[in-house]
């Protein structure tokens, strides 16, 4: 299994914030990340990423110095930045069972890892695509749930083998998100042309 | 609460007032101007005089003449600089068990590396009875001493130099100069209010002892003081003008007048001043090599602040070596230019030590929770419930 990149730090059924770890790359919006848990793995989508001060009381100023600089010399500023994140979580897999594309019954633990989903994995979360209907009849209020669908839809092409079949898994997609949409086509013709294929 | 409409009637004077007092500060100043000009061609006369006359003030003793000032040198890149901090949670009188806490600081940064920093603070929660008494070691004549802010505070002092220490030692790397920066003085005047003989000087002996390890281990020390208030070279202006054998008027006096006013006129932006020797009597207890000396420094001014005159203290050791002087008051100098007007690594030795109101409501719940899991009471007087819980 992929090396964990960050650490649950706020934790709900229907989504959870974790902080990314200093050495780890941060994940990209709309990627699929999984918890391990004591009783099932969670699947969520990340969809928001955040750069902030560590420190509550503490904010970024300008400085006028390049990356480089402000290492040398002001060493805390960079050291007190991290970089957290919040996923929806649509999915989980209770051990020994089948995944299902719902809420999980309890939350990721606090101080859970979070990891990169592996292609297989991303691929095993398709038809019926039922999280799509989770993410557009239930969005998160702060979040463009269109772009994150755009995201999301351009990681299910990728694991689906992009030019060698991705096209299909695309296509099924689609035709979740036009039903959901109540046939606005403007809307999923938006969602769609976006796609980077 | 404050009655702000009775507070403004009595504001009337007060712009007023401060007008006369700085118009009485400046013609001080001038007069001192012209004491420290004039005293220059035989300041080693007034050297000896320092040294002897007991004039019932504190009073500079001289190393070079008092009006010298001198440029900065570059800082050396890659350098390491180091610092401490501490904060404490008092033993509140108000509240049972009696307990308090320490939180000290440790910063190292490797300049002009990319080397990673050590910022970290550790708290330290003391309880037992004992416990005083045992940060005493072998004070058994002080069973019952309590533990009184003022302890608290001096111990919180010695394990700041402590922790300075140890980091300094932590983030040496061979061949890179070092300073190890204290946030304030090294001269421990608060424990003269201690009011428990045996106590102090055991504490200053400690103190002293600290001092003389850095010595041992050669770690460039010292201490940074914003908007320093002392007059002690203003008092030796005074000696030169023989306030102590004629008082003048007092109106023409010197005294009052802070050392950073004189040095304000003395001193070019970056220039730092003469060294001068404290000649505090709580340091008779330091070892000759640590007893500490003192120069001020012209702050330049920055984006939001105006300029300050800083006072630095460093141990005699230190003060013997030029190349060392230079050393502190180039980091010192980088120092304030990168913090704004205040050296960045005592800001953020403060940040990590600092313990917030909301965390101290947060260690006393903690106590409680502990008390009330271990089947106890925990008392806060109804004092300390009745400011909580104000009543309509």
């Amino acid at each position: 299994m992929r090396k964990p990149i960050a650490e649950v730090i706020e934790s709900g059924t229907r989504s959870f914030v974790a902080e990314v770890y200093r050495e780890a790359e941060p994940p990209a919006f709309g990627a699929w990340v999984r918890v391990p848990g004591g009783a099932a793995v969670l699947y969520a989508v990340v969809s928001h990423v955040e750069i902030g001060s560590v420190e509550p009381n503490r904010r970024a100023v300008a400085f006028g110095k390049t990356p480089d600089e402000l290492r040398r010399e002001m060493p805390q500023v960079l050291e007190l930045l991290r970089t957290t994140f919040r996923a929806q979580v649509v999915a989980y897999r209770p051990e020994g069972g089948p995944l299902r594309q719902t809420l999980p019954p309890q939350p990721a633990d606090i101080h859970a890892f979070v990891a990169p989903c592996p292609a297989d994995e991303v691929k095993a979360l398709g038809a019926p695509f039922d999280y799509l209907r989770t993410l557009v009849r239930h969005p998160d209020p702060s979040v463009p749930v269109d772009d994150l669908l755009v995201a999301l839809l351009g990681q299910i092409y990728t694991a689906h083998g992009g030019p060698h079949g991705g096209e299909q898994a695309l296509l099924a997609a689609g035709r979740v998100l036009s039903r959901l949409m109540d046939d606005d086509h403007e809307r999923l013709q938006s969602v769609l042309r976006r796609v980077v294929v | 609460m404050l009655d702000l409409r009775r507070l403004q009637e009595q504001f009337a004077d007060f712009g007023a007032y401060q007008v006369r007092e700085e118009q009485r500060m400046r013609s001080r100043l001038e007069d001192a101007l012209a004491a420290l000009k004039d005293c220059h061609p035989v300041w080693e006369d007034l050297r000896e005089r320092a040294r002897t006359a007991r004039p019932g003030w504190l009073v500079a003793g001289l190393r070079e003449p008092p009006g010298a000032a001198h440029p900065a040198s570059p800082r050396p890149t890659p350098v390491t600089v180091v610092a401490a901090d501490g904060s404490q949670i008092f033993p509140d009188r108000h509240v049972q068990p009696t307990c308090y806490l320490l939180n000290i600081s440790r910063i190292a940064f490797q300049y002009g590396t990319l080397e990673r920093p050590i910022m970290e603070a550790v708290p330290d929660f003391r309880y037992h009875r004992e416990e005083v008494q045992e940060a005493m070691d072998d004070l058994e004549d002080l069973l019952d001493q309590q533990a009184t802010s003022e302890v608290v505070s001096a111990l919180r002092d010695e394990r700041e130099l402590e922790a300075l220490l140890d980091t300094a030692q932590r983030a040496r790397v061979p061949g890179r100069p070092l300073v190890a920066l204290a946030d304030g003085t090294l001269i421990r005047w608060m424990l003269r209010r201690m009011q428990n003989r045996t106590l102090e000087e055991k504490l200053i002996e400690r103190y002293a002892a600290l001092l003389e390890r850095f010595r041992a281990e050669c770690i460039p020390l010292c201490s940074y003081i914003s908007m320093p208030g002392n007059t002690e070279v203003v008092n030796l202006l005074r000696l030169f003008r023989e306030e102590d054998v004629r008082p003048p008027d007092p109106e023409a006096s010197l005294e009052g007048l802070p050392d950073r006013r004189l040095f304000e006129q003395v001193l070019r932006p970056g220039e730092r001043s003469a060294v001068f020797e404290s000649a505090s009597h709580i340091q008779r207890d330091y070892a000759p090599g640590s007893r500490i000396c003192y120069f001020y420094v012209h702050v330049p001014a920055t984006r939001t602040g105006a300029a300050e005159i800083g006072r630095v203290e460093v141990p005699h050791w230190l003060a013997e070596d030029p190349a060392l002087l230079d050393l502190v008051h180039a980091v010192v100098l980088s120092e304030c230019e990168k913090g704004d007007g205040y050296p960045m690594i005592l800001s953020e030795a403060h940040e990590r030590a600092v313990v917030r109101a909301r965390e101290k409501a947060l260690f006393y719940e903690l106590i409680e929770r502990q008390m009330n899991a271990a089947g106890l009471p925990f008392g806060g007087s109804r004092k300390a419930a009745s400011k909580r819980r104000p009543m309509l």
